[in-house]
C-alpha cells in the first residue's frame, strides 16, 4: 500500500510540475520526490536519495544543503535534477 | 605450528570518503598515515600489518574512500579491483571491514549493501557514535546487527574506543557470507537498496529533528558568504603566507649561526687545502644553504594541515568554484593546485579525486605553476635584492605575492584553452559535489606528523641529492686547477667555467652571464640547488652569523660584474632570473609523478618541454623588451 501510494504521488507531482531544489527558497525543508537527469546515480551515491528529507543552507552557482546531518555543496546543474516537494 | 607459517589473512577497509577509515587503518596498525578532513586524501591502497586478539598477523590494506562500487571513478576503480584481487601482489581479501560514519548512515549504508552484495565476509565499524550521539542520533548496534546479518562494532576510531573489539571481530572463522535481504525478485536493485536502508535507518539510526542548524551552519553563513566569505578567505591566505615569510626568519637565523659556528670551527682546525675547501665550500655551504629553508617549509605545512584539519579546506574549494570555473575546472581542481603550493608532487596525485579525465590532465598539468615551497630559496635570495633591502619587510610580502599570482594567473590561463583543445567531456556537464565536513578543533597531532613527514622528506632531500650535487659542483668549479692566483682565472679555467661559456649565448637574452646559466641548468634536478649553486660560483663563504651568510652571496651577485664593467644583476636581470624560476619545471621527480597519474610520458615530456620553452620565451620578452623600454 505504501509504495503504491507515494508512486501516485510521484505521478502527481510530475503532472504539477514540480519543484528542483534549484528553485526552492534557502531555508526550505523539502523532501526529495524524484531524481531525474545524467547525474542521478551519483547523486544517489551521496545519499541524494528519493523520500530523504533535505534543508537548502544557500543558493547561489553552488548551493549547500543539509543531508541526514551532513552539509553537502552541489553545482546548480546537479540541483536541478533534484526534484523536491515542501515538508508540512 | 602450522599456523605461523601461513600467510596471513588480509583484511581490507573500505568506507566513503571522510568516515574515519585511515584514522582506523592508523589505531589497528601503529602506521602513522596522513588523514585529511576533506574527500580523497587516500589516493593510493595503503598497507600495515596487525594482530589479533590472539596474535594472529593480519594484513590491513586501506582501499581509497569512495561512494559506491560503479568504477566510475579511479579511487572507485582501484577498491573494486582490490576486492576482486585484480591488483598484483594483492590476493582476495579474506574479509572486508566496512567504515560508516554512525551520524551519517542513510548515506554509508548504500557501499555497505553493495559489498554485501559481492557475497564477501563484512564486519561494520560503525564509527564516529561520540558525533552520532552528540547530534541527537539513537542508534542501536543489536538492530543494525541483526538486519543486515553482519557483526557490527560501535566504535570512535580517533579516540581509540572500540579497536580491541574490532581485533576481536578480525578472526577466524570469518563470519559467514550473508545473502542480502533486501533482494527480492522483481523490482529494481537501486530501489530495493534504498527501500531497506530508509527502513534500517528507521530502525536503528532515529534522528530527532533532520534540520537541526550546528554551530557549523552559523559560521558558514559568513565563511560562504558571497561578500564576506571572499574578504575571510583572502585574509586567511593572506595571514598564512604573512606568517611563513615573517616567524620562519627567527629559526633561520639560529640555523644560519649554528652553520657558521661549524664552518668557523673547521676553518680554525683544518690546515688549508682541498679538503677544507671541500667541506667548507662544498658541504656545509651547500647543504646549510638548503636547511636554512626548512623553518620556511615546516610552517607552510602546519598551515595546510590547519586549514585541512580545520574543515576549511572544503570552504575554500567551495569559495574558488566559481573562480576555477573560469579556468575550465571545477572546484575539485582547488585542492591539488593549492597543495601545488607546498609541493606539486601531492598536488598531482590529489587530482585522483576529480571526476573528469579531461579536467584531472589539464590540473595535473598545470600544477607544477602554483609556485612550490622549492622556488621559495630563490624567491628570498632575490627579492630583497632587487629591493636593495634586508630581508623581511612588507614590500617583499608585497612582491612574493605578485610572483605566486603571476604563477597562478598564467596557470589559468594555459588550463582554459587546454581545456578548450581537449574538448567537452562526453555526458554531463558541469560537476560540483563536494562534502563540508563539520569545523573541528585541529587535531594537533595529526598536523605534527603531517609536518613532521614533510620536514624529514625535505632533509633527506638536501642530505643526498643536494649534497652529492653540491659536490660534484664544487668539484667542478675547482677543478682542473690552474696556476693563475686570481679567482676568476682560476674559475674561468675549471670544467664548470667551461660549461658557463659554452651555455653563455643561449642564456645571454635573457641577461644572465655563464654562471647564472649554469647555476641555473644545475637546479633542473631540483630547484633548491640553485643558491648553494650561486654560493660555489660566485665563491661566497660562510658567514659567522645570522644573516650573514645570504648577504655575503647577495653582496658578491651584486658586486659581481660583465667582463666590461656593467654590473651583472641590474634590476631587470633579477625579475628575468624571477620569471624563469616562475615557469620552468625543474623537478625531476614531478615529471615522473605526472608521467605514473597521466598514464603516459608523452604527457609529462610535453610538459617539461612546455614549461621550459614557455620560461625560456617568458624571460627572453621581459629582458628585451625592459631594454628597449629603457630600463
Amino acid at each position: 500500500m505504501q509504495p503504491m501510494q507515494s508512486h501516485a504521488q510521484a505521478v502527481d507531482l510530475e503532472l504539477d510540475s514540480a519543484m528542483t531544489l534549484s528553485q526552492v527558497g534557502v531555508g526550505c525543508d523539502v523532501r526529495i520526490r524524484l531524481l531525474q537527469g545524467p547525474s542521478c546515480e551519483r547523486l544517489r551515491d551521496l545519499g541524494f536519495c528519493e523520500e530523504l528529507r533535505i534543508r537548502k543552507l544557500s543558493s547561489g552557482p553552488n548551493l549547500v544543503c543539509a543531508i541526514c546531518g551532513t552539509r553537502m555543496a552541489i553545482s546548480r546543474e546537479l540541483a536541478d535534477q533534484v526534484y523536491v516537494e515542501a515538508v508540512a | 605450528m602450522p599456523a605461523s607459517t601461513d600467510p596471513p589473512a588480509v583484511v581490507a577497509l573500505l568506507g566513503n570518503p571522510n568516515s574515519g577509515k585511515t584514522t582506523l587503518f592508523n589505531a589497528l596498525t601503529g602506521l602513522n598515515r596522513k588523514v585529511g578532513n576533506y574527500s580523497g586524501v587516500t589516493v593510493e591502497v595503503q598497507e600495515g600489518t596487525a594482530f589479533t586478539p590472539h596474535g594472529k598477523k593480519l594484513r590491513i590494506i586501506d582501499l581509497p574512500g569512495c561512494y559506491s562500487l560503479r568504477a566510475d571513478l579511479p579511487d572507485e576503480r582501484v577498491a573494486l579491483d582490490a576486492l576482486h584481487g585484480r591488483i598484483s601482489g594483492l590476493p582476495v581479501p579474506d574479509l572486508i571491514v566496512c567504515v560508516v560514519d554512525a551520524s551519517n548512515l542513510e548515506r554509508h549504508l548504500c557501499l555497505v549493501l553493495e559489498v554485501i552484495e559481492l557475497g564477501m565476509p563484512v564486519v561494520l565499524a560503525l564509527n564516529m557514535v561520540d558525533v552520532a550521539e552528540r547530534s541527537g542520533l539513537r542508534l542501536d548496534p543489536v538492530k543494525l546487527s541483526e538486519e543486515l546479518r553482519v557483526t557490527v562494532v560501535p566504535m570512535q576510531a580517533d579516540a581509540r574506543k572500540g579497536v580491541v573489539e574490532l581485533r576481536q571481530a578480525l578472526r577466524t572463522p570469518w563470519p559467514a557470507v550473508v545473502t542480502p535481504a533486501w533482494r527480492s525478485d522483481g523490482t529494481d536493485l537501486g530501489t530495493e537498496r534504498r527501500e531497506f536502508i530508509q527502513r534500517l535507518c528507521m530502525l536503528a539510526a532515529r534522528r530527532p529533528d533532520a534540520g537541526q542548524l550546528t554551530a557549523s551552519d552559523a559560521i558558514d553563513r559568513w565563511l560562504l558568504h558571497p561578500v564576506w566569505g571572499w574578504v575571510a578567505f583572502i585574509i586567511v591566505m593572506f595571514a598564512v603566507f604573512w606568517s611563513i615569510f615573517s616567524f620562519a626568519g627567527i629559526p633561520m637565523g639560529w640555523i644560519e649561526s649554528l652553520q657558521g659556528l661549524v664552518a668557523e670551527f673547521i676553518r680554525s682546525g683544518m690546515p688549508d687545502g682541498d679538503l677544507r675547501s671541500l667541506i667548507v665550500d662544498g658541504v656545509i655551504g651547500g647543504v646549510g644553504g638548503v636547511l636554512v629553508f626548512l623553518p620556511q617549509i615546516i610552517l607552510l605545512f602546519f598551515f595546510i594541515g590547519l586549514l585541512e584539519s580545520s574543515g576549511y579546506m572544503a570552504r575554500a574549494a567551495f569559495l574558488m568554484d566559481g573562480v576555477m570555473s573560469r579556468a575550465g575546472l571545477s572546484g575539485k581542481a582547488f585542492l591539488p593546485l593549492f597543495s601545488s603550493y607546498a609541493c606539486a608532487i601531492p598536488g598531482v596525485m590529489a587530482t585522483r579525486t576529480i571526476h573528469s579525465a579531461k579536467e584531472r590532465l589539464v590540473t595535473l598539468f598545470v600544477a607544477p605553476w602554483m609556485s612550490c615551497s622549492a622556488r621559495l630559496p630563490v624567491y628570498f635570495l632575490i627579492v630583497p635584492l632587487l629591493l636593495h633591502e634586508r630581508e623581511g619587510t612588507w614590500k617583499q610580502a608585497v612582491v612574493l605575492f605578485v610572483i605566486y599570482a603571476l604563477g597562478t594567473l598564467s596557470a589559468f590561463v594555459v588550463a582554459r584553452v587546454l581545456r578548450g583543445r581537449l574538448g567537452p567531456d562526453s555526458g554531463v556537464g558541469h560537476h560540483f559535489l563536494l562534502e563540508l565536513p563539520p569545523y573541528r578543533a585541529p587535531q594537533w597531532g595529526y598536523i605534527l606528523r603531517h609536518v613532521h613527514e614533510r620536514a624529514r622528506a625535505f632533509v633527506v632531500k638536501a642530505g643526498t641529492l643536494i649534497l652529492g650535487l653540491s659536490i660534484l659542483l664544487w668539484a667542478l668549479s675547482t677543478y682542473p686547477k690552474s696556476a693563475a692566483a686570481a679567482d676568476a682565472d682560476a674559475f674561468a679555467h675549471s670544467a664548470m667555467g667551461r660549461i658557463g661559456a659554452v651555455i653563455e649565448p643561449v642564456v645571454e637574452p635573457l641577461g644572465f652571464d655563464g654562471r647564472t646559466g649554469t647555476a641555473i641548468l644545475t637546479s633542473f634536478a631540483a630547484r633548491e640547488v640553485f643558491n648553494s649553486s650561486l654560493a660555489v660560483l660566485f665563491r661566497a663563504e660562510e658567514g659567522n652569523s645570522e644573516e650573514e651568510t645570504r648577504d655575503t652571496l647577495r653582496e658578491k651577485i651584486s658586486a659581481a660584474t660583465w667582463p666590461d664593467g656593467r654590473p651583472l644583476f641590474t634590476p631587470l636581470t633579477l625579475i628575468s632570473l624571477l620569471v624563469v624560476y616562475i615557469y620552468a619545471l625543474q623537478c625531476l621527480p614531478t615529471s615522473a609523478v605526472v608521467a605514473r597519474e597521466a598514464g603516459s610520458w608523452k604527457w609529462a615530456a610535453g610538459q617539461f618541454a612546455f614549461m621550459s620553452l614557455f620560461a625560456y620565451l617568458a624571460a627572453l620578452v621581459v629582458y628585451q623588451g625592459g631594454r628597449l623600454l629603457g630600463f
